[in-house]
């Protein structure tokens, strides 16, 4: 594993060195300022995002609650893996609690590289599951609000 | 007849009559006499004073959800084994005051109750009863805490046991090595013969017992013939529980079916552990005046098959039958050799006596082992 | 055993339905006797309403007053709640097992904690900061439900600045909260730690330290260096009345505080 800066974190950690340097070469850097909306809930998904530096809370708008955060990404956290799975609409709305720098790696893009070349494409959404896998388990203690 | 008392570890003969003097010797001594009597068409514990309040002549047909008393001609005294009540219900009350609190200067002074002190002493005590009071001894006061109130009720307790004389088909004292004969943890233990008891004095007290009353020194042939009754006794045994695989069946059976088998047929009535002699988990009630300035704490029997027992903030941990009757099993005859050292049970047969749908501990340890689970 | 009257010295608010109770016995030799283990708890008494297990949450070097967190849940902390400064209750303790402090020594450790957990893990806090350098590092993971909810926040501040690494999230936020949006499970994913000479100590929900547990074997922490505190229905807190009892253990003799490896067998088997 080649030597990088730890944002890395666990998805593009995960990935062999070939598939790494074929992300991040799709890859742009955005930066937020603190505060900034970085996507909303129903908005096209174009980007599937890995949290450079910075924090972003992933909210759900909740009527007569507000927003509730539901999630925060860190360095290394990816955020916004619907790009990746269809209908590639965003299922929640992401925001920058501070000075936040993310690479955006277009999903459409991805999506073709995958389906040219399978390799990648399995250990893409091997990783990508994974995530959300953890994510999913997560969720279910949130949903069982063991801590009331 | 001899005017001192036996020496200790004597075996002697008493004509069956005289025992009526040793009731009235240990009175005399300051002894609160129970023992069984028949009382509701069921033989249960309760205060003695004479012969006649025994159960002369009776005997018990006991079988899974069944008991039944029948009148025999021969007037033995003791021909039947164990009814509903165990010692326990003099040692380790169903109901007891634990301390008062008064509200003074700002604060609350507590104090622990008066209570005069009994001095029981314990007739017809049977073998597995007598392993049961021991089970209670090490659990009550054998550990890191002592119970005052039960070593309060234990100390000077007189125990006369009573071998049996026949097994009911409950009855699996034998697998428990518990019985069926009393071999220590008594003052006297009697076999009854046709006309005498024949007695084994089993310390200093139950040689007093027996001062100037008609004993002679058990003559051969009444010892045979007290053997013989006892070995008699030992072959009738109908009911087995292999304990070899105790504690590790259960451990390694506790998601085993048969647990859901048997909560189709348990009510979690708690009877089993309302009669089990070895039950001991209780609970506490407080309570206190209108004006909250006087308090008391009262401690109740209490039973792991109520739904409350396991109660915490939230919801209940074992919430359903099966997981109690599991509970209470693997208790009885798993986790309390690891908490004791002994198996809480003593092969008494009154949980398969007195549960209401009849169900057989042994039975469902045996069907653990039969389909034991992959 | 009796409880021995105790005065309430101070109430202190932590969140919503829970407050910290300082206590001091009423008599001095009381108080001179009363020593605990991080993890112990104390029966406390209201005359007429009952008793209620309650861990201590205060710094064992200070035994002369007794810190207890307490939830307003059931019909005894109820009535806590409406005591006042001044008032007297019954004490008896203390009771049950101790984190394991000694065996810590020169190790790092991982402090877990979910809710209404911190209070019994505090007192281990406390005793590291007194002899902070007898450890190696020390994180703590600690989470609650809402930002509203979490406890000892304005201790945080000390604990950073003695050495210890201090991750809050909350489970869910509004956007006024600035912190970790995760569940406490997910705070492993944020630190980097050795898996060698490690302990990890967690308090909180049982089903929050089956996650914990899961999070520290993935990262290779031995069973045997996972300590946890486990709870059941607490009624006379010397081993007689049945009611707390988990497998072959007492909670309120060989617990609350269990090595994991101890209680393998019978942790998160369903209804036990």
């Amino acid at each position: 594993m080649p030597e990088q800066t730890h944002w890395l974190g666990a998805f593009l950690a995960h990935l062999s060195p070939r598939v790494q340097e074929k992300l991040l070469s799709l890859g742009e850097t955005f930066h937020y300022s603190e505060g900034q909306t970085i996507f909303h809930e129903g908005d096209p998904s174009l980007y599937l995002y890995i949290v450079k530096s910075g924090q972003v809370a992933i909210d759900v708008h909740v009527p007569s609650k507000g927003r509730r955060s539901i999630m925060t990404a860190g360095p290394g956290d990816l955020f916004s893996w619907s790009a990746l799975v269809e209908p590639r609409i965003e299922t929640a709305s992401a925001r920058a609690v501070e000075e936040t720098e993310a690479l955006g790696i277009k999903g459409g893009a991805l999506m073709d590289l995958c389906r040219e070349d399978p390799g990648l494409g399995f250990e893409v959404y091997h990783e990508l599951a994974e995530v959300i896998s953890a994510r999913l388990i997560a969720t279910r203690l949130q949903l069982l609000d063991v801590l009331s | 007849m001899p005017p001192n008392p036996p020496r200790v570890s004597a075996s002697i003969a008493l004509p069956k009559p005289a025992l009526q003097q040793v009731f009235d010797n240990l009175r005399a001594a300051g002894f609160s006499l129970v023992g069984p009597t028949v009382r509701d068409r069921t033989i249960v514990l309760d205060e003695i004073a004479c012969l006649d309040d025994l159960p002369v002549g009776w005997i018990d047909e006991q079988a899974p959800g069944r008991y039944r008393l029948k009148k025999t001609r021969e007037p033995q005294y003791f021909a039947y084994n164990v009814g509903p009540h165990s010692w326990k219900q003099f040692l380790h009350p169903a109901s007891l005051r634990l301390f008062s609190a008064e509200k003074s200067n700002g604060g609350w002074v507590f104090r622990p109750p008066e209570e005069p002190q009994p001095r029981y002493a314990f007739v017809g005590v049977r073998a597995c009863d007598i392993a049961a009071i021991a089970i209670q001894d090490r659990v009550l006061l054998g550990g890191e805490f002592r119970d005052p109130h039960y070593a309060r009720r234990r100390e000077n307790v007189f125990v006369l046991a009573v071998n049996c004389a026949r097994v009911n088909p409950t009855c699996f004292c034998a697998s428990m090595k518990t019985g069926p004969r009393a071999t220590a943890g008594f003052d006297l233990a009697l076999t009854e013969l046709p006309e005498v008891f024949v007695m084994e004095v089993g310390s200093d007290a139950g040689s007093e017992a027996l001062r100037d009353t008609p004993w002679e020194a058990a003559t051969a042939f009444d010892r045979g013939r007290a053997d013989r009754a006892m070995r008699d006794v030992e072959r009738q045994f109908e009911r087995q529980l292999k304990t070899d695989d105790l504690p590790k069946l259960i451990y390694d059976n506790l998601e085993h079916p048969r647990w859901d088998e048997v909560a189709t047929r348990c009510l979690s009535c708690a009877n089993c552990t309302l009669a089990c002699p070895t039950c001991f988990c209780t609970t506490v009630v407080d309570t206190s005046d209108l004006r909250r300035t006087k308090g008391e704490r009262i401690r109740l029997a209490d039973s792991c098959f109520n739904r409350d027992f396991s109660h915490v903030f939230g919801g209940n941990i074992r919430p359903s039958i099966r997981s109690r009757y599991r509970q209470w099993l693997s208790h009885k005859l798993a986790s309390w050799i690891d908490q004791f050292g002994t198996s809480g049970c003593v092969g008494c047969g009154r949980c398969i006596t007195w549960c209401p749908v009849g169900i057989e501990i042994t039975e469902e340890v045996n069907a653990l082992r039969a389909k034991a689970a992959k | 055993m009796l409880p021995r009257p105790a005065v309430i010295q101070a109430i202190r608010p932590e969140a919503a339905g829970i407050a910290t109770y300082t206590l001091a016995f009423v008599d001095p030799a009381d108080r001179d006797a009363y020593h605990f283990l991080p993890g112990q708890f104390n029966m406390l008494y209201l005359p007429g309403v009952g008793e209620v297990a309650i861990s201590l949450s205060s710094d064992p070097g200070e035994p002369r007053v007794l810190g207890h967190t307490v939830r307003y849940a059931g019909d005894v902390t109820r009535a806590i709640s409406r005591l006042k400064v001044g008032d007297v209750l019954g004490v008896r303790g203390p009771y049950g097992s101790h984190w394991p402090l000694e065996e810590a020594a020169g190790k790092n450790l991982i402090i877990v904690a979910g809710g209404i957990g911190l209070p019994p893990l505090r007192p281990v806090i406390l005793s590291i900061l007194s002899q902070r350098d007898a450890f190696g590092r020390v994180l703590l993971l600690y989470g609650a439900r809402t930002p509203a909810d979490l406890l000892y926040t304005r201790e945080f501040g000390r604990w950073r600045e003695a050495g210890i690494e201090v991750n809050v999230s909350v489970d869910t936020a509004d956007e006024n909260w600035r912190g970790k949006v995760a569940v406490v499970p997910q705070l492993f994913y944020f630190v980097r730690m050795e898996h060698k000479n490690t302990l990890v100590l967690t308090c909180g929900p049982e089903i929050m330290m089956r996650f914990v547990i899961y999070e520290a074997l993935a990262r290779r922490i031995p069973k045997n260096a996972i300590y946890i505190s486990m709870e059941r229905n607490m009624k006379c807190a010397v081993g007689f009345c049945g009611h707390c009892q988990y497998g072959p253990n007492f909670i309120c003799k060989q617990g609350p505080v269990f090595n994991f490896a101890a209680i393998e067998p019978f942790f998160g088997k369903e209804d036990f």
